[in-house]
């Protein structure tokens, strides 16, 4: 099934032939070499229990953004929340001159060609959240917060949120697209004060799809968990600075992904787009198809289409047009791809784009990831214990902070165990590992296989200036690395 | 282009209590309450010594709160026709009926009287486009000059906002700003420099400053040297370190919610819960939460339109207060100072204007260089998460120029290194600062006046390759 903008009385895909036209018409009059229109229709809601007090709020938002390229040489882009006609065609004439200011003080833009798309999308969604009553949303967070109620513990959250949004899209080419995109969030976070300090246990997963994640995390039941951890941990020791071997559990694997390969195979970085913000990379175009960027285990892909998985990254198209692809980053351990907008392929030798500009109505596209995912390898998680004589198990993300050229890296985690001669052995608190991108991939020597193997969500990507955030897909299963600096974290 | 379009000055009174009137008249016997917000965004950004994006964005938002029986709910929108502005109405008495009860709950405040701020630049709001484009234009020429490539973005904002109730308050703040934001590099970011400057009028911009600094930096962070990680003295120049003071205030222990309100010290849940009048930073160290700072930014009343107080939460090291609102007076009998969330807020009041201040603040970062006999200057921080929250320990990395400073003078660049530093420890190892300047972040809402510091022991934990 897909989900229904319930509360819209205009059509999304209706109103947006009919602004494209406008627009479109307009910026080929006035010599524009390229322009797009994106009419994006959202609702979102979010609802969260912070100990005993309640909050919710619904929020619906429509506008476009229009984007045109003048003589190739500059780019513009305008915005607008109000859809009458007049104000589009002022919108494009924003855009426009813009554009042409932009060209002034620009290079000459060759971009990559794309087939002309006449598509619909939707993500498939099992159970639509819009319709489950809000009494029942809050019954559930409330019995997860119950749950947490222990002596000690400080706060106590929990939340879900869900967004439908309804996208189309129509460029100066003839591409004409309709897409309906539904992501659903939850997280439960528990805090406990003890001799040790504060301590942190969450559990978290955000995905495409529907209310059927909520009833797949099952909040109440991990509630109970994650508090019996966090009292452990306010009494956990810590651990000694050294070398040694970990496992990572999939959540953090996936946010390493994320950090050290998603960012850094950006090509906009590489070029120098971000250089005074989210920074440049390590992964230069010369070292494509050479630089041994992680062990032969190592295989990391681009993947947006729907075969990967219904992530946060899933989609038909992304926002300059470009269809979903499966492309990888990382074969056999070897760099070999970036993710590449239309302008910017061509820089690297490349011929198309393989679609990851992604951007909210009001924010300029920009490259972004999509699913950046760590392939599953072909151990059995207990086997992959069983098989490590000393180490330490590290357990979802607490911390992380990663240079602006992606190479130096520290994470700590909420919890970790020690193992020992291929046992689970004590709990320890804090545990932090650090090191060098592509040293650290290259350690990694046992990947969980498919059994082991979840999508996980980043909903909070920040780049760009002015800052845009942006929801991101990363596959991975847990892994093991050899001779890592680890410490804890206090 | 300019700010000031059509739009401009934007009727929003007349519109909001046309608003009001629809939402009063769907909401019944209800509280309602309106907060419409109206933005205009101009950015000029740049990379690779091209004007790469260019962006006009203008936009309108309208959050209805809608409470009764104790229960309430927000929902928000963009779309302002009437229509759509009763169902959002409807929306929020439905969201209303469905939560439950909030043990929070207070009947939504009268009028209110306020402290005027004038913080709305015509100049800044009238600038065109071309004259921003002008000052790029002028740092791509020095970058090219010198064979570097210039990246940034200079962007200018123009906010309105306008709040009602149905208890007769009635709240409207306009301002305007912006910042120029400027990295010149080259050697694939092996040789960077950074400046950063803030406006409210953009007649207080000096580009050629930003862009000077930019160049002297990059050109000096060449060839850097490897240096052993370890405990150094150092001087922050005040743009650096903005991303690093949010986490003073705002703690990952407990999901990234606030840590100086009243609510969340008395559950327990700050990491400061207990400290109350106790001395936790250095006696040269005071900080405020001051809306009322000629350099401050934002409106002077909160998210359910009460007058901010000017609070000191700090005073020469020694914890003194923490910020409150209407719902901590009515638990704890605390006066409230005027600092909640738009609610309902579950997480607790918050400090939306930070000012860091040193005694003897007179000195310039430039004479702080001068008074560090052996040490490091920083000129920014970069990604900084919290590792610990009893001891606010945060760790990140320096970029974009570190530089070895001997006898008061910068001797050459350093690689970049990797810190693991307790803010309260830094906070009580400053030995000088200069005056606060307006800090950015594109990371935080935060608004921080933030000085320069000359501060010991500063605990560097790794080196990058560059």
């Amino acid at each position: 099934m897909t989900v229904s903008n319930h509360d819209s009385v205009i059509s999304t895909k209706d109103l947006g032939e009919e602004l494209a036209k406008i627009s479109l018409d307009l910026a080929k009059r006035d010599n524009a070499s390229y322009a797009e229109l994106r009419l994006v229709n959202t609702r979102s809601e979010a609802i969260s229990v912070v100990n005993e007090n309640p909050a919710s709020e619904e929020a619906s938002t429509i506008g476009v953004g229009i984007r045109v390229l003048y003589k190739d040489l500059g780019w513009g882009f305008a915005d607008t929340d109000e859809l009458e006609h007049d104000s589009i065609r002022e919108t494009t004439k924003k855009a426009l001159a813009l554009a042409r200011g932009a060209s002034k003080l620009g290079i000459k833009v060759n971009r990559a060609s794309e087939p002309v798309h006449v598509d619909k999308w939707a993500t498939p969604v099992k159970k639509d959240p819009f319709r489950v009553p809000t009494e029942t949303k809050y019954e559930l967070l409330q019995d997860t917060t119950k749950r947490m109620k222990e002596n000690d513990v400080v706060a106590r959250r929990g939340q879900m949120t869900f967004d439908f949004i309804e996208k189309y899209f129509a460029n100066s080419e003839g591409s004409k697209i309709f897409q309906t995109l539904s992501y659903a969030g939850v997280s439960a976070i528990v805090a406990a004060k003890g001799p040790t300090g504060v301590q942190r246990r969450s559990v978290q997963q955000n995905t495409g799809g529907g209310y059927e994640l909520v009833d797949e995390m099952d909040l109440p039941g991990q509630a109970l968990e994650i508090t019996k951890d966090v009292l452990a941990l306010t009494h956990a020791p810590t651990i000694n600075e050294g070398k040694s071997d970990i496992i990572l559990s999939g959540d953090q694997v996936a946010l390493q992904v994320h950090e050290s390969c998603g960012h850094p195979i950006e090509l906009d970085r590489v070029l120098g787009y971000e250089a005074n913000f989210a920074g440049r990379s390590f992964l230069q175009p010369d070292q494509l198809g050479k630089l041994q960027y992680g062990s032969e285990h190592v295989n990391i892909v681009m993947d947006a289409t729907l075969d990967h998985g219904n992530g946060l990254g899933t989609f038909g198209y992304d926002d300059e047009g470009v269809k979903a692809q499966r492309k990888f980053a990382v074969k056999n351990g070897k760099f070999v791809g970036y993710l590449m907008s239309r302008e910017t392929a061509p820089r690297v030798g490349e011929s198309r784009s393989n679609g990851c500009m992604r951007a909210e109505y009001y924010k300029l596209p920009i490259i972004r990831m999509t699913n950046v995912s760590l392939e599953p390898g072909d151990w059995d998680y207990d086997d992959m214990i069983e098989d490590t004589r000393d180490g330490y198990l590290m357990v979802t993300n607490y911390g992380w902070s990663i240079d602006q050229k992606r190479y130096n890296f520290q994470f700590n985690t909420e919890k970790g165990y020690r193992i020992k001669n291929g046992s689970i052995g004590e709990m320890v608190r804090g545990p932090t590992y650090a090191g060098i991108t592509p040293e650290f991939w290259n350690s990694c020597d046992a990947i969980a296989n498919k059994k082991s193997w979840v999508l996980w969500g980043t909903p909070n990507c920040g780049k760009g200036q002015p800052g845009q955030t942006m929801i991101t897909g990363h596959g991975a299963s847990p892994s093991r690395f050899r001779n890592i600096r680890v410490f804890g974290a206090s | 282009m300019s700010q000031k379009m059509e739009h401009q000055p934007i009727p929003l009174r007349e519109r909001a209590h046309e608003i009001f009137a629809t939402a009063k008249s769907v909401a019944g016997k209800a509280e309602a309450e309106i907060i419409l917000v109206s933005r205009i965004d101009e950015y000029l950004r740049f990379g690779n010594n091209e004007l790469a994006q260019s962006q006009y964005s203008t936009s309108r938002n309208l959050s209805v709160r809608i409470a009764s029986d104790k229960k309430q709910g927000r929902v928000t929108t963009g779309t302002l026709d009437k229509a759509s502005i009763e169902r959002t109405v409807e929306k929020a008495l439905r969201q209303a009926r469905d939560s439950p009860e909030d043990p929070d709950y207070l009947p939504m405040p009268g009028s209110q009287k306020y402290r005027s701020v004038n913080r709305y630049s015509e100049k800044t709001v009238e600038a065109p486009a071309e004259l921003k484009a002008g000052y790029i234009r002028s740092a791509i020429d020095l970058a090219k000059k010198n064979h570097l490539l210039a990246s940034g973005v200079l962007g200018t904002s123009v906010e309105q906002v306008m709040m009602l109730n149905t208890s007769g308050l009635e709240a409207s703040y306009q301002g305007s700003g912006g910042y120029f934001s400027l990295t010149m590099d080259a050697d694939n970011g092996n040789q960077t420099g950074y400046s950063l400057s803030t406006f409210g009028d953009i007649g207080e911009l000096d580009p050629s400053k930003v862009s000077q600094t930019a160049l002297e930096r990059a050109k000096l962070n060449k060839n850097q040297a490897e240096i052993a990680p370890g405990k150094f003295d150092i001087v922050v120049d005040p743009y650096a370190w903005s991303e690093m003071l949010l986490f003073f205030a705002v703690s990952a222990s407990t999901g990234y919610s606030p840590d100086l309100g009243m609510r969340q010290y008395k559950e327990g849940r700050s990491y400061l819960s207990g400290r109350l009048g106790e001395k936790i930073l250095g006696d040269n160290v005071s900080i405020d939460d001051d809306v009322y700072h000629p350099s401050q930014a934002g409106p002077p009343f909160d998210g359910e339109g009460c007058q901010k107080s000017k609070v000191t939460l700090i005073e020469n090291g020694v914890f003194q207060n923490v910020v409150s609102s209407r719902i901590s007076q009515h638990r704890y009998g605390a006066a409230s100072t005027g600092h909640e969330l738009p609610l309902p807020n579950p997480l607790g009041e918050l400090p939306t204007n930070l000012v860091i201040r040193g005694k003897g603040a007179t000195k310039t970062p430039e004479e702080l260089i001068g008074e560090l006999d052996k040490g490091l200057l920083i000129t920014r921080f970069w990604y900084v998460r919290e590792t610990e929250p009893r001891t606010k320990t945060v760790t990140g990395m320096t970029r974009d120029g570190t530089f070895l400073v001997e006898n008061g003078e910068i001797k050459r660049p350093v690689k970049n290194m990797r810190f693991n530093q307790s803010l309260l420890e830094l906070f009580n190892k400053v030995d000088a600062v200069s005056e606060p300047v307006r800090n950015f972040s594109e990371f935080q809402q935060f608004r921080i006046l933030q000085p320069g510091i000359l501060a010991r022991d500063f605990n560097f934990t790794s080196v990058s390759p560059f």
